[in-house]
């Protein structure tokens, strides 16, 4: 019956080589096991990631701490010197915390001023609007899988994209002013030379690149959602605001705090797409931290590759929090749902 | 009151038609079960009367008042679900008290109905534990009792028994029944299986393919199934069928014969069968016996399946399958011959349509 046989002399021809390779390996790996025991053969598979792993993140994370103690501008570790925690004290070394322009290293406290508000009011006005995204594609819509698609979209961009799209609407002669102009006849508005314009543009271009991830989590949260609940509380003649408060928002509520310390950790690392946008001005009204990083190690005329590794260190023990703080979530869940 | 009539009921989904002509009249305080083989409609039915589906044709009454436009929530029913439907974050105490703060009761009612409800069905230990921390049948009980404290015109209990083991089911059944009896709401049950119908039902609505294909009491379908279609699926093991032809029609009794020659002598009060008619002959597996004299049907013995109480023998009549269920312990094995008697047995005439033969 060749109908039958050939699906099966295909698989068999596929799978030479596979034999050959295993055939192979068969003998030495035999002969490892032997020597190490199945916890060397765990050790010995997980080292190739481990490896990956180790030279370009463990490395470089131990190099930057090294980098942190040392001073002057030379790139080369071998060219710096030691200088212990001086680039940190440096850091630190204020008049006041509340007052950026009293601190020595200005620009690092602005940063981390603005990157604060930054991440308060981009996380908060996300979270909302991805939450209100996702009820109404949760919705009957006609044509709701190219709704989907179309909020979606963004997150596919490269940041750079996303600035430079949004830098062509948002400049003095860009498509904004053009149409209010056309529309409403408005005077032109200095979305990107106006200090709070440029703030708020930031927050809005941020949100609107990357809204749609988290409206992805939070819809697939609401679709879990069993729909005879929705039914029960029809039958009790649930009104709709106490459906969403007493039964959507308590149930949905594993999958927004996830997406809520996703979306910190990333408003954290703001960067890209605003130095597109704004390049951290006008002024430093957009300067966040990792900006500021990447200022002070690579491109300031006076490079001090030091104070931005010391500066980077400490954004990283923030995250280091954010992050722990998710897995315990993460952990809470898990035994919530083996309970 | 809790009067349910529904007349020439139809609903499709898009081009399927899930609900045809549905004539039913629910007197307050039946229990009523809806039951029939998967996708027949039993469960589009029940949502269609509870008001969270929109029939699409025809009327539905609640106590003489026409309740097509009405919402689920002001039809007055309760409706229990097959997966509990619990509010899965609050305690047992918070989901029953749901419903009634939606209607702004005083907390002081509510904390009454609760305790009243939680006492009815025991469940007054669980009132502080949330749903995961119950188990099936307490979870069961729970969603049972978030029906009762709204004290409904009538309970909808959507296949309520299908996700407890089977030991559970049968205790849960017979607390179901008590409730009834207790409360003497009209209720309506949904299930396909046709024990649970037959144990709880005052009347039985069998539904097959959107259509409602027979209405009685239990005994009723049992001892006069309207058609094939009844006859097949209320009673365990099913009926068997066998073809049979009208040899000689003469006024109260008719002569068939059926596989391997044999006759059958059928009385019938009237009947307008002629000789040469084609007929199906229903017999129940527990109304054959097993018999020595050679005037009954010899068959081939295919399977036994003892069970101690019954043996279930399947056999083989001239290349049609016969199922006889005999009381007691039997020396049979599979491939022995036997003979099996249908003297007395009631016998069941169905027509080329699977209609019953009136008078039959």
């Amino acid at each position: 019956m060749s109908t039958a046989s050939s699906p099966s002399r295909l698989g068999a021809l596929l799978m030479t080589p596979v034999h050959f390779v295993m055939r192979l390996i068969d003998a030495p790996v035999r002969g490892l096991q032997k020597a190490t025991g199945i916890g060397g053969m765990a050790a010995f598979f997980l080292a190739p990631n481990m490896l990956i792993f180790g030279i370009f993140v463990l490395l470089p994370l131990v190099i930057n701490f090294v980098y942190s103690m040392t001073g002057g501008t030379a790139f080369f570790l071998s060219e710096r010197q030691f200088v212990g925690a001086d680039q940190y004290a440096r850091l630190f070394t204020c008049g006041s915390y509340l007052d950026p322009m009293s601190c020595q290293e200005d620009a690092f406290w602005t940063a981390v001023g603005n990157t604060f508000w930054f991440v308060i009011l981009q996380v908060a006005l996300m979270i909302v609007t991805a939450l209100i995204t996702a009820l109404i594609l949760n919705r009957d819509l006609a044509a709701r899988s190219f709704w989907r698609a179309v909020f979606f979209f963004p997150v596919l961009l490269s940041p750079v994209v996303v600035g430079l799209i949004w830098k062509w609407i948002l400049q003095r002669q860009g498509l904004l002013n053009f149409i209010l102009y056309e529309f409403g006849g408005t005077e032109p508005y200095t979305w990107l030379t106006d200090r709070n314009w440029t703030f708020a543009a930031t927050i809005g271009v941020s949100i609107w690149a990357h809204m749609g991830f988290y409206a992805l989590i939070l819809l697939a949260g609401l679709q879990a959602i069993p729909k005879d609940l929705y039914e029960a509380a029809e039958m009790d003649g649930t009104r709709p605001a106490r459906v969403f408060w007493r039964i959507t928002l308590p149930l949905l509520a594993p999958n927004l705090l996830v997406v809520v310390v996703l979306a910190l950790i990333r408003a954290v690392q703001i960067f890209d797409e605003v130095y597109v946008l704004t390049g951290g001005g006008p002024g430093t009204s957009t300067l966040y931290l990792t900006q500021y990083i990447y200022e002070t190690g690579f491109a300031s005329a006076l490079r001090n590759p030091g104070l931005a590794a010391a500066a980077s260190i400490l954004m990283g023990v923030v995250l280091v929090v954010l992050t722990l703080f998710q897995l315990g979530i993460g952990r809470k869940q898990e035994n919530k749902g083996k309970r | 009151m809790g009067e349910i009539k529904l007349t020439d009921v139809k609903k499709s989904f898009g081009a399927v038609d899930v609900l045809k002509d549905i004539d039913l009249h629910i007197r307050d305080g039946e229990f009523v079960v809806f039951v029939g083989p998967s996708g027949c409609g039993k469960s589009t039915l029940l949502r269609t009367i509870a008001g969270l589906e929109k029939v699409t044709g025809g009327e539905i009454e609640i106590d003489g008042k026409r309740v097509n436009d009405v919402t689920a929530a002001d039809r007055g029913l309760a409706m229990v679900f097959q997966s509990y439907a619990l509010y899965p974050h609050m305690s047992v105490r918070q989901n029953l008290a749901f419903g009634l703060e939606n209607s702004n009761m005083p907390k002081q009612e509510i904390a009454e109905r609760i305790t009243e409800a939680a006492r009815m069905l025991e469940i007054e230990p669980y009132l502080e534990r949330r749903p995961g921390q119950l188990s099936g049948g307490q979870r069961q009980r729970v969603a049972i009792g978030r029906a009762i404290v709204r004290r409904p015109t009538a309970f909808l209990l959507d296949e309520p028994l299908s996700n407890l083991d089977a030991e559970l089911r049968v205790s849960t059944r017979a607390e179901i029944a008590a409730l009834h009896a207790r409360i003497g709401s009209t209720m309506i049950y949904v299930t396909h299986d046709q024990v649970e119908a037959m144990t709880l039902a005052h009347r039985i609505v069998v539904m097959r393919a959107g259509r409602i294909e027979q209405v009685g009491t239990p005994l009723d379908l049992y001892n006069t199934p309207a058609n094939r279609f009844v006859a097949g699926f209320i009673g365990a093991p099913h009926m068997n069928f066998l073809k049979g032809e009208v040899v000689e029609a003469e006024t109260g009794t008719v002569t068939l014969v059926i596989g391997g020659g044999h006759r059958l002598l059928v009385p019938i009060s009237h009947h307008k069968l002629s000789v040469g008619d084609k007929l199906t002959v229903g017999i129940r597996p527990q109304h054959i016996t097993l018999a020595n004299d050679p005037g009954s049907l010899a068959v081939k013995v295919r399977l036994v399946e003892a069970l101690g109480s019954e043996t279930v023998i399947h056999a083989d009549l001239n290349g049609e399958k016969l199922l006889a269920v005999v009381s007691g312990q039997k020396q049979i094995a599979p491939g022995d011959e036997a003979h099996f008697s249908i003297a007395g047995a009631p016998l069941h005439l169905f027509d080329d349509n699977g209609l019953r033969v009136k008078g039959a």
